[in-house]
């Protein structure tokens, strides 16, 4: 367990490193540090599916919009790397955080109880809300995000025929056949089905917990935020997964 | 109306020295009063296994009015016992049924070691206190009782903060073992009263530094602690730490 902290610390050394930047790696090492750090990377995921999201919608309003809206995205060369950079790097530190934290919390407890009762009514889910498989449904995202990234950006999902997006040269760069090979593959329908329903799990707890993390809290407001957490949660997943559904039902039809 | 009387069995966690090995031993126990608390039932267990010639169970009590914080149990899973806002001192046994067996076990959090049966160590908790957890104040004379003025809703704020008895149960029941609860009970009481002001960025800086100093876990905002809590302190107290920290970090003078 020291072990791996010291790994998963070393960036924060490096950084600590830069003139000026010790006291704020320090500042934010805290246990309260790093989770402030977890909910501002997780919400910015969270801005990142929101406008991914918006763009995968533009499959339903066809082919040459879609293809167009992708050819634009690809125009934009060094900012979309850019960004892809800065996506990478969210999410290295949420998912380093992720298991700091985690091996933090392990060590804490030591010996597990021989029983363990939650005095909580409120459960959506088997041994404890959405907060209690939050690794489980992280892990699941993160499956999900290797095979995405093989699938759409490289072209090289498992098994999918991407003949249909192939142009003269022999390149698939028909964007639109190429999300519709991928997700008319019967093994990664069933995939990105069951990795989205974690998605959607995962924020459920995810966004208020940020927000609470962010020291958002008022009697006021909890209604408020509480369900605003549980229902863009939702609309992000079901959005993803209605994507899913259409390109399997174009397939039967 | 059941009986007034309840046969139980009992699985003790046992352990004769910190770095002793541990384990459960189970007993037997008939004809309990329904009436007794649940730390009476253990007195009496204790004057069984005393009469026996046995090593009676140890574990932690002073005041048994809900008020000192000492009594820290872990029954069948739950921390102080099944009902709310409810300490185990405060637990009387018609909760239970007659045939049931209870499980009886210390708070597990590596900052709080057990040294002996149920009795654990909560000194990280006295030294999270003295790393920031009090205001400094000039002695003499009492200062006239108005000349600071706390507006109500303050007062009844803090109050709620000030409520924590310091048992630790936030702790146990906390899947991740934090205290998180514990300290922004203390913080939140001192940052919204003008006492506490002085003190204020020093005090969570100081206090969030020896949590962790400590190895409590980290806050997953999962408010297990909230519910454990006996004194029902909320996790918006937990948010209020948050924001002072935040603040700390950022405006603090030093
Ligand atoms: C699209 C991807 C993801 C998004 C949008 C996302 C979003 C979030 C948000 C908003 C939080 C709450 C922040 C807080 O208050 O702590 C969170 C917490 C967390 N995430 Fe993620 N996450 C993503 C991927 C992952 C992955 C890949 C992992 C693990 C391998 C992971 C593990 C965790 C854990 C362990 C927590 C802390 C649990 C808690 O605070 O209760 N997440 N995530
Ligand atoms: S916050 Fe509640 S559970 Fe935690 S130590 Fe104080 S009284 Fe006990
Ligand atoms: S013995 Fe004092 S609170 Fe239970």
């Amino acid at each position: 367990m020291n072990a791996l902290l010291r790994i998963l610390g070393l960036p924060a050394c490096f950084l600590a490193m830069i003139p000026g930047m010790a006291p704020v790696v320090r500042a934010l090492s805290s246990s309260v540090g790093q989770k402030l750090l977890m909910a501002a990377s997780g919400l910015s995921l969270v801005g990142f599916l929101v406008v991914h999201l918006a763009g995968n919608l533009q499959l339903y309003a066809g082919e040459d919009v879609f293809n167009a809206y992708a050819a634009k995205l690809h125009s934009l060369g060094p900012i979309l790397g850019i960004a892809e950079v800065g996506l990478f790097g969210m999410f290295a530190l949420h998912i380093g955080l992720a298991v700091s934290t985690a091996a933090m919390n392990r060590t804490a407890r030591g010996s597990a109880y021989a029983m363990k009762q939650t005095k909580q009514g409120l459960f959506v889910l088997p041994a404890g809300g959405a907060s209690n498989w939050m690794m489980v449904t992280g892990i699941l995202i993160f499956i999900f995000l290797v095979s995405h990234i093989l699938d759409m950006k490289l072209k090289k999902g498992f098994g999918v025929d991407y003949s249909a997006a192939l142009d003269a040269s022999g390149e698939a760069t028909n964007s639109f056949q190429a999300v519709k090979a991928v997700l008319q593959h019967p093994a990664h329908s069933v995939l990105y089905i069951v990795c989205i329903i974690a998605l959607g799990i995962h924020l459920s707890h995810g966004i208020r917990s940020a927000l609470q993390t962010f020291g958002l809290h008022h009697r006021n407001w909890n209604f408020i935020f509480r369900w605003s957490g549980f229902l863009l949660a939702w609309a992000i997943a079901g959005g993803f997964i209605s994507v899913v559904v259409w390109a399997m039902a174009a397939k039967n039809s | 109306m059941s009986s007034d009387t309840l046969n139980l069995t009992l699985r003790v966690w046992r352990q004769a020295g910190p770095d002793k090995p541990g384990g459960f031993c189970d007993y037997q126990l008939d004809g309990v009063s329904t009436h007794m608390s649940f730390l009476e039932m253990l007195d009496v267990l204790n004057e069984k296994l005393i009469a026996a010639g046995d090593e009676p169970v140890a574990f932690d009590h002073d005041c048994r009015e809900g008020i000192c914080g000492m009594c820290s149990l872990m029954i069948n899973g739950q921390a102080h016992g099944p009902d709310r806002g409810t300490t185990t001192c405060q637990l009387h046994m018609r909760r239970f049924a007659s045939g049931e067996t209870i499980t009886i076990e210390p708070w597990r959090a590596t900052p709080f070691p057990v040294v002996r049966d149920l009795v654990v160590n909560r000194s990280a908790f006295d030294r999270i206190i003295q790393s920031g957890g009090f205001v400094s104040v000039n002695t003499g004379n009492a200062p006239d009782g108005n000349s600071v003025p706390v507006p109500g809703n303050r007062q009844e704020v803090a109050m709620d903060a000030a409520a924590c008895i310091g048992c630790g149960a936030c702790v146990a029941a906390c899947k991740n073992a934090s205290a998180m609860l514990f300290v922004s009970a203390k913080v939140s009481q001192l940052s919204i009263l003008p006492q506490g002001q002085p003190e204020r960025s020093a005090r969570v800086l100081g206090m969030v530094a020896q949590m962790d100093k400590e190895g409590f876990g980290s806050c997953t905002n999962t408010s297990e602690c909230e519910a454990a809590c006996p004194a029902e302190v909320s996790v918006s107290h937990i948010a209020r730490l948050n924001r002072e920290y935040m603040k700390a970090l950022v405006f603090a003078d030093r």
